[in-house]
């Protein structure tokens, strides 16, 4: 979801590298009709190469072809994209490295007045 | 009524009203920070489940609860403190793969950017992160209102006097509803304008920046974090601490924030300008003016 917004860096500017991450499981409500609708959306292996720098090895290589009637891969999902929690950490930019820091489970995306 | 929140934090999102009985202050405030206005809240529950939202300026994410059957996110500072999805940033350069979202929603932060060509960039960069076919709702302040603020009707661009509360206490005394710095401010009978003298209080630095176009879009997001309680203190850059440093020390600091006073039309105006999204729906609801769009292209 999250891209980096340095003017200028609009190539290779996706998905952002987590680094130094500390990560909280947090229980949330299934919802199957966000999850459908997130499988439109999700660069799916963007999210499995970002998973598995974290150590979760749960989501299959490739988005399974009946993912969205697919329940055991929909659970998986929810643990991963609602229930995972960053709570503090940094994502790096691969292109410009800029770094935005994660402190409280929220990421500050602010930049300095000469990267907007 | 402040009690029945659990986490009633003082926001500092909160404008400051003149003139106005200890009761209504104590209602305007609750209205603000805690009851989502009515348009809003319609337009969230009618948003079909399972779609995805942007809240652009969230405040304390008031809306972002609203209909549990969508997954919002916003941005802004402190709405992290409610346990919902949230960052900090800035609202012409948002952190969004483009078209992720269904819908979003923009409530009182367009009429914080300084100029037409701001204003219109704002209102494309949301569209740019909402899909073609997604709708978005903003709510702006109007120039006509004649509730509790009797602006001067010639004057489209004004400084209001909006109190912020005391520097992060982690303590949970902070039950009191109305920031401290309310009793202060009640001298002030005029509101400052852009051509009239607006140093009223000392701490107008912000705004003096914003006219050296140095505008922090969503100030909203920037500025509260020097004063809301220490979960949140720690997401803002050091560069906002050097913008306030005097405030730090103050009991409650009292800035004077922009706002551009929407006439009617106006806004429907910039939108269509953006030749990005079409007007489904319009009205005047609380002081502000909103429209619903459709986004209907990219280009």
């Amino acid at each position: 979801m999250l891209q980096c917004h340095v003017k200028g860096c609009d190539a290779n500017n996706f998905p952002l590298e987590l680094q130094e991450v500390v990560l909280e499981q947090e229980e949330a409500e299934f919802n199957e009709d966000f999850l459908k609708n997130m499988l439109g959306k999700l660069e799916y292996e963007a999210l499995v190469a970002t998973s598995l720098k974290l150590d979760i090895h749960d989501l299959p290589a490739t988005m399974p072809e009946d993912a969205a009637y697919n329940d055991e891969f929909l659970q998986i999902l929810h643990r991963v994209i609602l229930e995972t929690h960053i709570k503090s950490g940094k994502m790096v930019c691969p292109n410009c490295q800029h770094i935005y820091n994660i402190r409280d489970g929220i990421p500050n995306m602010l930049l300095a007045e000469h990267e907007v | 009524m402040s009690q029945k929140n659990p986490l009633h934090i003082p926001s500092p999102f909160r404008v400051e009203a003149i003139d106005m009985t200890p009761e209504q202050k104590e209602q305007e405030y609750v209205h603000n920070v805690y009851q989502p206005w009515p348009v809003v809240e319609e337009f969230l529950k009618t948003m079909p489940p399972g779609f995805v939202g942007a809240d652009v300026g969230c405040g304390n994410g008031k809306y972002i609860g609203v209909n549990p059957k969508l997954f919002m996110v916003g941005s802004d500072s402190i709405c992290g403190e409610r346990g919902h999805e949230a960052m900090v940033c800035d609202g012409l350069a948002l952190p969004y793969r483009p078209e992720f979202f269904d819908f979003a929603i923009s409530i009182a932060v367009i009429h914080h950017f300084i100029s037409p060509e701001r204003r219109i960039a704002a209102i494309e960069e949301i569209l740019r992160v909402v899909r073609v076919g997604g709708r978005v709702l903003i709510f702006v302040w109007a120039l006509e209102q004649t509730g509790k603020r009797d602006f001067d009707k010639n004057v489209q661009d004004v400084f209001v006097p909006w109190a912020m509360p005391k520097k992060a206490e982690p303590k949970k005394d902070k039950t009191k509803s109305r920031p401290q710095g309310v009793k202060r401010k009640d001298k002030k009978k005029d509101l400052p304008s852009l051509e009239g003298d607006n140093v009223t209080e000392p701490t107008n630095r912000l705004v003096t920046n914003d006219n050296a176009g140095q505008q922090h879009s969503m100030t909203e997001g920037i500025t509260s974090a020097a004063s809301t309680p220490s979960t949140t203190t720690s997401t803002q850059t050091p560069g906002v601490e050097e913008q306030i440093p005097e405030q730090k020390e103050l009991a409650a600091p009292v800035y004077n924030r922009y706002y551009h006073l929407f006439q009617k039309g106006e806004l429907e105006d910039l939108v269509l300008k953006t030749n990005k999204a079409s007007i489904l729906q319009q009205g005047y609801d609380r002081d502000n003016w909103w429209c619903i769009l459709e986004k209907i292209s990219n280009a």
